[in-house]
């Protein structure tokens, strides 16, 4: 790995921005996320920032199954994307379809429409297993 | 020839603006967290973040006019650094002194917002046209009060440069404290110009999702957030220089200690004031500017109007 490569992967480990999008979660998975961005986990101290475009954001944090309804726009979402960019599935629907896979309006786990980089079970997965599935995700860009 | 390209590229210049930009911006989000009682942010975060924003794609919309998507974050820097020729740091002489040069910074400092109107605008993203309107709707609220304490300070120093406001102020250093209504305002008029809460309506995250930089992404984005750094030092470095001249005759490495320290106060306190303060709503923003801020820097005008009848 040459130098320049060294310091982008660096700084890309230290610098995760993040945009959050519920692909038809029951809002449990959700109030988990916002809990782990709270001042009590502050998650600013990895660098880890909320941002509202997808423009700015290197990991797409989705929870929930996709539904027919939002599989359109979850692909759009991720493809507004720029390179490099990583997705976290948060919860057991999201990794799997969960209680909900095999509903008549659900296609499935996040998997099922776009490629996922890391999957944080759970129903619904606590800030901590959160903050870990994405410390494992960064950690495993080193390599 | 190699002096001044040494001057303006690297010391006091470009390079060395952006280190003490990055920092300035570290002092900000570490203030801004220690204050809401977190751990905040390690001392390399926006050195990391620009670095992982150098080395992502850029992306340019389709609908987007690309000569003028690409070119604008350039144009901002450049203006910003610019800027910082003119105001005057580790002694009372700046860089390349003019008579006037006190309104050339005020104007090289409205480029930057200009830039990020013309941006958001040929990005043709709603959220970004919303953001850009929102931006120079603001710009005609705080700049009118920016420029009068800010010209009221230089009424009574009885010249329009920087650097011999300077020097005025520094042989008659009793005289600041006339000006600290001018401070006050200017200080409020920063914020708006930073936009930062509470004048951050232009960029409102809950609302209109990122404003005028909605669709940047990667190295012009990176562009975008070192002009906002620089543009915070260099608005410090010129209130720091009008409002704050104490210690410039000290010599260069006692002046230049004073000047980091008297620029990380001001960003402190735009920390301070961005803890405290919720943000406001467009149409709120604007009265208070009109209604408050104006009369108090025309006041302020009328102080030093006195003064000088009297002294």
């Amino acid at each position: 790995m040459g130098l320049t490569k060294k310091i982008v992967t660096w700084a890309r480990i230290k610098s995760p921005w993040i945009i959050h999008f519920n692909t038809g979660a029951c809002n449990a998975c959700d109030i988990e996320i916002i809990a782990a961005l709270t001042p009590r986990y502050d998650l600013e101290r990895f660098g880890v920032l909320l941002k509202g475009t997808p423009r700015h954001a290197d990991i797409l944090v989705c929870s929930g199954p996709v539904t027919r309804q939002i599989e359109d726009r979850l692909i759009r979402i991720y493809e507004q994307m720029a390179e490099p960019k990583f997705v976290i599935a948060v919860g057991s629907c999201a990794c799997s379809g969960g209680v909900c896979a095999g509903c008549y309006n659900v296609k499935g786990g996040i998997n099922s429409t776009i490629p996922v980089s890391a999957y944080i079970p759970g129903c619904p997965a606590s800030p901590k297993a959160i903050i870990d599935g994405a410390v494992k995700l960064l950690t495993s860009l080193k390599g | 020839m190699i002096h001044s390209l040494f001057l303006l590229l690297i010391f006091p210049g470009f390079i060395f603006l952006s280190i003490f930009g990055t920092y300035a911006e570290f002092v900000d989000r570490k203030l801004y967290a220690r204050l809401q009682n977190r751990m905040g942010p390690p001392w390399f975060q926006p050195l990391a973040d620009f670095i992982k924003l150098l080395a992502k794609e850029d992306v340019v919309p389709e609908c987007a006019v690309p000569g003028i998507f690409r070119i604008m974050p350039i144009f901002a820097l450049a203006a910003t650094t610019t800027a910082f020729c003119y105001v005057p740091v580790w002694s009372t002489h700046s860089l390349y002194p003019f008579s006037g040069d006190v309104i050339v910074v005020l104007y090289l400092l409205t480029i930057p917002t200009i830039t990020f109107f013309l941006g958001g605008w040929y990005s043709t993203s709603l959220f970004a046209r919303i953001g850009s309107v929102r931006g120079i709707t603001q710009l005609f609220a705080y700049e009118v009060p920016l420029f009068m304490s800010i010209l009221a300070a230089a009424l009574l120093a009885n010249t329009w440069s920087l650097t011999d406001i300077t020097l005025f102020y520094s042989r008659h250093p009793s005289y600041t404290f006339f000006n600290i209504i001018g401070f006050a305002v200017s200080i409020l008029a920063l914020i708006g110009k930073l936009e930062k809460t509470p004048f951050d309506i232009p960029e409102a995250e809950t609302e209109i999702v990122a404003g005028s930089f909605t669709e940047y992404s990667g190295r012009l984005f990176a562009f975008f957030r070192l002009t906002i750094d620089i543009e915070m030092v260099v608005g410090a470095a010129l209130l720091s220089a009008v409002f704050l001249p104490f210690g410039l005759t000290l010599g260069p490495i006692v002046g230049f200690i004073l000047f980091i320290i008297k620029v990380l106060f001001i960003v402190g306190l735009l920390a301070l004031i961005r803890t405290i303060v919720a943000r406001l709503r467009i149409d709120q923003m604007i009265n208070f500017c009109w209604k408050f801020m104006a009369p108090l820097a025309l006041l302020q005008i009328i102080i030093n109007l006195i003064l000088k009848g009297v002294l």
